[in-house]
C-alpha cells in the first residue's frame, strides 16, 4: 500500500543556511505521526515545506500519489492537507464565526458546512458560545480549538499541527491531546510537531526525531519511548 | 439564508451611510453658494477615490498611484466624447468596460509584487500615465483636452447647474457604496481580510492571494476610472497637470485621515474635511502641501485609526481592545505582514 503522504529527501535553505538536510518521512492512512526535536531542529520548516509555504531546494513530496512539491499553498490545501500553523494563527480581529467560515472557504454546499459547524460546536461548545466575539479575545486554549476547528472545516485527509500544546496549561494540553485522538478516530491522519515529546509520543503511532535539520531516529512511538537517547534528550532522563 | 449575526456591525454601518446620503441629498436645497456645491461635488469624487484606495488596502496593498486610473478614466471618457461624439451616458459605461480590461492587464503584472515593490510600481505608473498623457498628441499634449460636452439632458433634467451634477455624483457614489458593501460582506471580503492579516495563513486556507488581489486591483481601478469619467464631463477639460503625484497622496490622505478600517465612512469623512478645511483656513495654495503633510504626520503618529477609529476607540469605554487589527499604516509597516495575527 502506498502511503498517504510520502516525503523524500527534503532539503531547504533559508538564505545560505541549510535548515533541512535530506529529510524523508511518510504517513499512512489513519496514522498519527509525530516529529520531535529541540528548538531550531527544523520541525516547523518541514511542515512549511510540505504545505507549500516554503520552497525546497531539492526533494519531493507525494500526497495520495500526486506530486505536491512546487505547488502553491492554496493548491496543496485543496488536495486535502490542512496546516495548523505554529502560534495559533487565528485571525484576531475577525469574529470566531468569520474565522470558521474562512475554514470552509473551499466548500460551497451550505447545508453540509452548517452540519460540520454543528459538529464542531458540539465538540467545542465554548466556540459556539463565543461565536460573535473577536477571535483575539479568546484564551490560548480556545484559540487552539478554533484553529483546529477551522482546519477541520477544510475537510482534510491529513492535518499537520505545529506545537498545539505551546503555551497551554497542563489541563488544556490534555484536552488538546484528546481532541487529536478523536479527530484521528474519525479517519484523519495527523502529523504532530511537538517540543512536548512526552505528550507527542503518548499520542502517536510512529515518530521521527530531528536534530539540526537531519532525521536521526525513526520508529514506532513505543520504541522511541524506550530509546535511551530519546529518554535522555527529550523525556528528561 | 438569514445573515449570520456576526455581520450586524456592518449592517449598522450601512444604515449610517444611507442616512448620511439622504442628509447629503437634501443639502443643496439649503445652500445657495455654487462654490460650496462645487466643493461638495469634489468631496464626493474624493470619497469614491478614497474608497478605491481602501479596497486595495483591505488586501494589504498600499497604492501610491490611486490617481492613475482616475486619470485614465478621465482621458478615455474625454477621447470618446471628442472623437466619437458620444454622450456621457455612453462614455461612462464604456470607460468602465475599457478601464477594467486595462486594470486587469496592468494589475496582472503589478500585483505579483506585494509590499514596498507594489508601492513603488504604482507610484511610477501614476507618473508614467501623466507623462504619457502630456506627450501623446492625440490626447491633447500638455494642453489637455478642452470642451468636453456636458452630459446630455435626461428628459426634463438638464445638466447645466451645480445642483444637477451634485445629484449625479451622489447617485454614482451611492451605487459604489452599495457595490463595495456587498463585496466586503461576501466571502470575497473575508478572503481579502485574511490576506491582509496573514498571507501565509490565507494560503493554508486555500485562498489564492494573487487572484484575490488582482480582483481588488481591478475593481478599485475601475471605480477610480468611473470617477474620472464624471470629472471629465464635469470640468469639461482634462489636462495632465490635474493628475500630478499630489493627487494620489491626497487620495491616500482621505482614507488615512478618516480611518483605514472604515472602508466607506473613512474616505467620506477624510475627503469632506480635506476639501473644506483648506477652503476655510484660506491657506495660500503654495503652503497647502506643507499643511497637508503635517496633518498626515499628526494623524499617523497620534491618531492611529484616523478620526473615526479614534472616536470608536474612545467610546469603547472598557478598553477591551484585544485583536483590533491594523488601524494604521504605521502599524502595518512596523509589524510587517503578520500584523493582527496572534503570535503566541
Amino acid at each position: 500500500m502506498t502511503p498517504l503522504l510520502e516525503v523524500r529527501n527534503l532539503t531547504v535553505y533559508y538564505g545560505k543556511t541549510k535548515v533541512l538536510t535530506d529529510v524523508s518521512l511518510h504517513v499512512d492512512e489513519k496514522e498519527i505521526v509525530t516529529i520531535i526535536g529541540a528548538n531550531g531542529a527544523g520541525k516547523t520548516t518541514t511542515l512549511r515545506a510540505i504545505s507549500g509555504l516554503k520552497s525546497l531546494s531539492s526533494g519531493e513530496a507525494y500526497f495520495r500519489n500526486n506530486k505536491i512539491t512546487g505547488l502553491p499553498a492554496y493548491k496543496i490545501v485543496r488536495l486535502g492537507i490542512s496546516h495548523v500553523p505554529e502560534g495559533r494563527k487565528i485571525l484576531a480581529p475577525l469574529s470566531v464565526m468569520e474565522n470558521l467560515e474562512l475554514g470552509a472557504y473551499l466548500w460551497k454546499d451550505k447545508k453540509e458546512i452548517a452540519g460540520q459547524l454543528d459538529a464542531i460546536f458540539e465538540h467545542f461548545p465554548i466556540l459556539k458560545e463565543r461565536r460573535n466575539q473577536t477571535a483575539g479575545s479568546l484564551s490560548g486554549g480556545e484559540q487552539q480549538m478554533l484553529a483546529i476547528g477551522r482546519a477541520l472545516l477544510n475537510r482534510p485527509k491529513l492535518i499537520m499541527m505545529d506545537e498545539p500544546s505551546m503555551g497551554l496549561s497542563p489541563i488544556m494540553v490534555g484536552e488538546v491531546g484528546r481532541t487529536i485522538k478523536e479527530i484521528n478516530r474519525g479517519g484523519i491522519s495527523i502529523i504532530l510537531v511537538e517540543q512536548n515529546a512526552r505528550m507527542a509520543l503518548n499520542l502517536a503511532d510512529r515518530a521521527y526525531v530531528l536534530e539540526t535539520g537531519k532525521c536521526v531516529l525513526e520508529g514506532t512511538a513505543s520504541e522511541l519511548h524506550e530509546d535511551e537517547r530519546v529518554k535522555n534528550a527529550y523525556l528528561g532522563g | 439564508m438569514k445573515p449570520p449575526t456576526s455581520w450586524k456591525p456592518i449592517h449598522k454601518k450601512l444604515a449610517a451611510a444611507v442616512i448620511l446620503i439622504i442628509v447629503f441629498a437634501a443639502l443643496p436645497i439649503f445652500i445657495e453658494n455654487d462654490y460650496i456645491k462645487h466643493l461638495l461635488i469634489m468631496a464626493c469624487v474624493g470619497t469614491i477615490l478614497g474608497m478605491s484606495f481602501s479596497m486595495l488596502f483591505s488586501t494589504g496593498l498600499i497604492s501610491l498611484g490611486a490617481g492613475a486610473f482616475y486619470a485614465v478614466g478621465a482621458y478615455i471618457s474625454a477621447s470618446l466624447a471628442m472623437n466619437a461624439g458620444i454622450s456621457f451616458w455612453l462614455t461612462f459605461p464604456l470607460t468602465i468596460i475599457i478601464s477594467s480590461i486595462l486594470a486587469l492587464g496592468v494589475g496582472a503584472i503589478f500585483v505579483r509584487n506585494g509590499g514596498i515593490a507594489f508601492v513603488i510600481i504604482t507610484l511610477l505608473f501614476a507618473s508614467a500615465v501623466v507623462i504619457a498623457a502630456g506627450q501623446i498628441e492625440f490626447l491633447g499634449g500638455w494642453g489637455g483636452i478642452i470642451g468636453i460636452p456636458r452630459p446630455t439632458a435626461l428628459g426634463p433634467i438638464q445638466f447645466d447647474s451645480k445642483m444637477s451634477y451634485y445629484y449625479l455624483i451622489l447617485i454614482i457614489l451611492l451605487l459604489v457604496v452599495l457595490a463595495y458593501y456587498a463585496l466586503y460582506t461576501s466571502h470575497i471580503g473575508r478572503a481579502w481580510k485574511a490576506i491582509k492579516l496573514s498571507p501565509n495563513l490565507a494560503g493554508t486556507l486555500g485562498i489564492n492571494q494573487y487572484s484575490y488581489r488582482l480582483l481588488a486591483f481591478t475593481i478599485a481601478s475601475t471605480t477610480a476610472a468611473a470617477a474620472g469619467s464624471f470629472y471629465a464631463h464635469y470640468f469639461q477639460t482634462v489636462t495632465p497637470g490635474a493628475f500630478s503625484g499630489w493627487l494620489s497622496i491626497y487620495i491616500q490622505l482621505y482614507a488615512v485621515l478618516g480611518g483605514l478600517e472604515f472602508y466607506v465612512m473613512g474616505p467620506a469623512v477624510g475627503s469632506l474635511l480635506m476639501t473644506f478645511i483648506p477652503e476655510y483656513l484660506r491657506i495660500i495654495k503654495e503652503f497647502e502641501p506643507i499643511v497637508t503633510g503635517v496633518l498626515l504626520l499628526v494623524v499617523i503618529l497620534f491618531f492611529q485609526g484616523g478620526i473615526l477609529g479614534t472616536i470608536v476607540n474612545a467610546t469603547k469605554s472598557n478598553g477591551k481592545n484585544n485583536g483590533q487589527g491594523i488601524h494604521s499604516i504605521r502599524s502595518w509597516l512596523k509589524k510587517g505582514k503578520n500584523t493582527g495575527v496572534r503570535e503566541s
